[in-house]
């Protein structure tokens, strides 16, 4: 059972565009593993492993949302 | 560009996060179920084929790669991050997947390459007409606040991690 904290915290109601570079600058530089992760996949509803995808093939990601 | 790069094996994914300009239309998602429906709506508004991949409501991909709205990542095959961007650039990733496509063809002619580090400050055009169309497909709320984060921001120093304009 996830808080309501986090996901209210995470999920802003309000852009002020504050966002911090510097987490994008330190966690994932060119050269290291990238981290796995399982989210949803659209089209089927079913979890899926980022690695999945690498394991195969290159991979080209792009993370937004429609706003 | 996703079909041209996956005949030579780059697979291209969308990672779905939060709303970076959550207004009336589109709110900040507090189920799940409305971040399925929002990418979903995604996928139809603007045919995506790529796949998408819809994060878990508290952002745990997203915050794993640095929490920035538009980032790009390219994860060579076998899991080794070869370039990324704080923002998504198609002609960018273009030159980038060109560039790692190239090196390969390079080592595969014989020639010994080893890898080093590089950076560069990539250039994105811009057009604020569109992007403020979408702020108001968000919603009022959206281009409000964004105006006002704008106007707040021009009084503040420039914030550590984030590249300028300073010509």
């Amino acid at each position: 059972m996830v808080n309501i904290g986090k996901i209210e915290g995470y999920n802003y109601s309000v852009f002020v565009g504050s966002e911090d570079f510097m987490d994008f600058r330190t966690l994932v530089p060119v050269g290291s593993s990238a981290p796995d992760f399982q989210a949803t996949l659209l089209e089927t509803g079913l979890p899926v492993n980022l690695s999945e995808y690498w394991k195969k093939s290159d991979v080209l990601i792009e993370f937004g949302s429609f706003t | 560009m996703a079909r041209e790069f996956a005949s030579k094996g780059v697979e291209f994914v969308f990672l779905y996060s939060r709303e970076a300009h959550p207004g009336e239309n589109y709110p900040a998602h507090r189920s799940f179920e409305q971040k399925l429906a929002h990418a979903r709506a995604f996928k139809a508004e603007f045919k995506v084929e790529r796949p998408i991949l819809v994060d878990d409501l508290t952002g745990t991909a997203h915050k794993l790669y640095g929490s920035l709205p538009n980032m790009t990542y390219f994860i060579a095959r076998g899991g080794r991050v070869l370039f990324r961007a704080d923002w998504t650039d198609p002609l960018t990733i273009e030159y980038a997947i060109k560039y790692v496509l190239d090196s390969r063809a390079r080592r595969r002619e014989g020639l010994r390459l080893a890898p080093f580090y590089a950076e560069f400050v990539g250039y994105r055009w811009n057009d604020p007409l569109k992007f403020q169309k979408g702020l108001a497909r968000a919603g009022q709320q959206a281009v409000d606040d964004f105006a006002r984060a704008m106007e707040k921001r021009l009084k503040q120093p420039p914030r550590p991690g984030r590249i300028e304009l300073s010509e």
